[in-house]
């Protein structure tokens, strides 16, 4: 933006400058902006780039070689925010992504466009790196797409969301968090985002996978292949087939036992066996005590971090005793060849130490639920905890108490998992088990 | 001859005001930019409200204008020969001036009594229909269920899609979870701000049923514009029904039966 110098326009009445001034300001608005550009993981990047055997040189020009490689690669298969590719192999809909893309604008026929801007960026980021703008204000952080993992879903733990359970995620919301519902779009809309964030997630998987191939399969000045079937069969296809096969991964969902009346509130009298049982079970064989406490106030073990956030941690510690043996270490006696070895892994610690610093959120630690606060991320619907308790929660510390795959079996039997789910309903308004009249710690207050 | 041309454009440019005013309010309604549709019982005397002031501050403003635009025309500098007239002023004058707005606010503070008690003070007798409680970016709502009693076990809970019954008082508890947000619906005529740690109760009677908006009106953060909810007001019985099938879904134990785990026909 170009504002008027107005020492130069003194001897002028003083409303040229004004003028001028505002002109300037409206004009600002038109020009054309940069073009938005995809971020790589630098944290993952620089981890998988730890200097091995000797370089011809410098680790910093080298790894900065490597990361360009992967970005065009990268962009040759995904286009960039502005322009995103479907390639016919990774399953995804160029039209929805589209409508996804790009700027807030409309389009010929009038159709609101850049849809995940206007709505979502500001907190999961123009990469889907989950560091938007807003993001560091936020507890718990918004949800770094890249790894591809999500929480909420209907499919067996490792398994991917089915598309069901992303348009349900941006339908009703995540309470307890900061992700609003967003209801109120149209379908279409609502589609177009659950699409996009796949195509983020795609991505992100794709390029990690780059890296972990480069670090394991590369030494030195390799280049990464760039051929059909390494990119889109060896790389890609794996990863679009796990979103693919996760529609058919769904938990099967147990009959309701007899004695349990979802209709009826947990403190009826027609769930009271069942909600003695289910209590039995929390602080039995489901093992739920041992985080969520025995008041379930969420006072047990809680020093644990989510997938996402323990990836920071690692690396932070390695960094850290990587650093710290180095200053201990004497380079007084090395041998040449030695020194510059020694040299290269520095600068690379020094690297990665920036990297966390500058591209990474402060870890933060996820506590377990309080359970009696009758709030529920993942939905309050019987089912959604049903089925957080049979796989346990995806990235995150919680296990689950069904069986890990199909025929397995699991801590507790899949009707008995009905029980848990109507204790865990009642808790908010147990006003005569531990916590009795005289602690005020009900949903009533504490919505 | 120059500044003659000057004292009669500034002239023009002082009486463009009025008249551009005056012309905006004019063309409002056939753009669509005037006061929403009301649907409200108490509306009425809000909006009746709205236009006495406007009508009367309306007046005094093109009266004030033209005054002035008389006085730039009349008393041009270029037309008069010979040093300006000191005057002191006229007391009486400004007795005058001072004491007829002091009365005509102090008149309007007491007309408007009655509407304000009646959206602010005569709460109905009764138990909250629902509570919306707000958030950044989103109202949670939460209906007291079958027993008419918030915070038990079969609460109601809900996010942006408040159904109202029409023809009913409504008293809403009125929350908000993290900052300032105001609880705007434009076609009731009801503006609250919703403040943390208060319970705020607001009512109202809608005449008429159909879908409105819900809007904050307080600007809470980054997705403040995003912040929209949907109101719907329909018939008892079918407010009823609505409220059923949407407990019904709360306790769903099966995927729904459509595809897509996710009931979305509203």
């Amino acid at each position: 933006m170009i504002t008027p110098s107005v020492s130069n326009l003194r001897h002028r009445p003083a409303a040229v400058p004004v003028v001028l001034c505002l002109a300037s300001l409206f004009m600002a608005g038109c020009g054309r902006t940069q073009p938005a550009s995809f971020r790589l993981n630098t944290v993952h990047a620089t981890k998988t780039t730890a200097p091995e055997g000797d370089l011809e040189r410098s680790w910093s020009s080298w790894s900065r070689e490597r990361q360009q490689q992967v970005a065009t690669i990268l962009e040759a298969m995904f286009g960039t925010p502005d322009d995103p590719v479907a390639l016919a192999e990774s399953g995804l809909d160029a039209a929805k992504l589209q409508l996804a893309a790009g700027p807030v604008r409309s389009d010929i026929v009038g159709r609101k466009n850049g849809l995940y801007r206007e709505h979502c960026s500001h907190c999961h980021g123009i990469s889907g790196d989950g560091m938007g703008p807003t993001a560091a204000f936020l507890n718990p952080y918004p949800r770094d797409y890249r790894p591809g993992k999500f929480k909420f879903k209907s499919t067996w733990r490792d398994a991917k969301p089915t598309n069901a359970d992303l348009v349900r995620v941006l339908h009703q919301g995540i309470a307890g968090t900061s992700m609003p519902s967003f209801a109120l779009l149209a379908p279409s809309q609502v589609d177009a985002l659950a699409e996009y964030v796949r195509y983020l997630s795609i991505r992100g998987e794709t390029e990690a996978a780059l890296f972990t191939y480069a670090e394991q399969e590369l030494s030195g000045d390799d280049q990464l292949p760039t051929t059909r079937e390494f990119l889109i069969d060896e790389v890609l296809a794996p990863i679009v087939e796990k979103w693919r096969a996760a529609e058919d991964a769904e938990i099967p969902i147990a009959a309701v036992p007899a004695g349990v009346d979802f209709s009826r509130p947990g403190d009826d009298p027609a769930n009271r066996e069942s909600v003695a049982r289910g209590r039995a079970l929390f602080h039995g064989d489901g093992g739920c005590v041992k985080c969520h406490g025995v008041t379930a106030l969420g006072d047990g073990q809680a020093n644990d971090y989510d997938d996402w956030n323990k990836a920071i941690v690692e690396a932070s510690k390695e960094v850290a005793g990587g650093l710290e043996a180095s200053r201990e270490t004497s380079t007084s006696d090395m041998s040449p060849d030695r020194l510059a070895e020694y040299r290269t892994r520095a600068e690379w610690l020094h690297a990665f130490a920036e990297v966390l610093e500058g591209d990474a959120l402060r870890p933060r630690m996820i506590p377990p639920r309080n359970l009696r606060q009758g709030v529920y991320r993942g939905g309050r619907r019987p089912l959604d905890l049903y089925r957080r308790l049979y796989t346990g929660i995806n990235g995150a510390p919680m296990p689950g108490v069904g069986p890990s795959g199909p025929g397995g079996k699991g801590s507790v039997s899949d009707a008995e998992i009905w029980h848990i789910v109507n204790y865990i309903r009642s808790l908010p308004y147990e006003f005569d088990g531990e916590l009795g009249a005289d602690r005020p710690m009900v949903a009533r207050d504490r919505f | 001859m120059g500044k003659r041309l000057a004292g009669i454009v500034w002239a023009l440019v002082f009486l463009a005001v009025p008249v551009l005013g005056v012309a905006t309010f004019a063309i409002a309604p056939a753009f669509d930019i005037w006061l929403p549709k009301d649907v409200s019982e108490h509306g009425a005397s809000i909006d009746s409200l709205f236009y006495f002031i406007l009508w009367l501050t309306g007046i005094v403003f093109v009266a004030t204008e033209v005054l002035l635009f008389w006085f730039i025309w009349k008393y041009d500098a270029s037309k008069r020969e010979g040093a300006a007239t000191y005057i002191h002023g006229s007391h009486t004058l400004e007795v005058v001036w001072t004491i007829i707005p002091a009365a005509t606010l102090l008149f309007l503070a007491i007309y408007q009594m009655n509407a304000w008690a009646d959206v602010k003070m005569r709460r109905p007798a009764m138990q909250p229909t629902v509570e919306v409680v707000a958030r950044q970016f989103e109202w949670r709502l939460r209906y007291p269920g079958r027993d008419g009693t918030l915070g038990t076990g079969d609460d109601l809970f809900l996010v942006n899609d408040l159904h109202l019954p029409v023809d009913e008082d409504v008293l809403i508890q009125l929350k908000s979870m993290d900052v300032l947000h105001s609880f705007f619906l434009p076609n009731v005529r009801i503006k609250q701000d919703a403040v943390p740690g208060m319970k705020i109760p607001v009512w109202f009677k809608a005449r008429e049923t159909g879908e409105f908006d819900i809007v904050c009106a307080e600007l809470c953060g980054w997705g403040h514009y995003k912040m929209k909810g949907r109101v719907t007001f329909e018939p008892r019985s079918e407010y009823d029904a609505w409220l059923e099938r949407k407990y019904a879904e709360q306790q769903a134990t099966q995927p729904p039966a459509e595809s897509g785990d996710l009931a979305r026909a509203e």
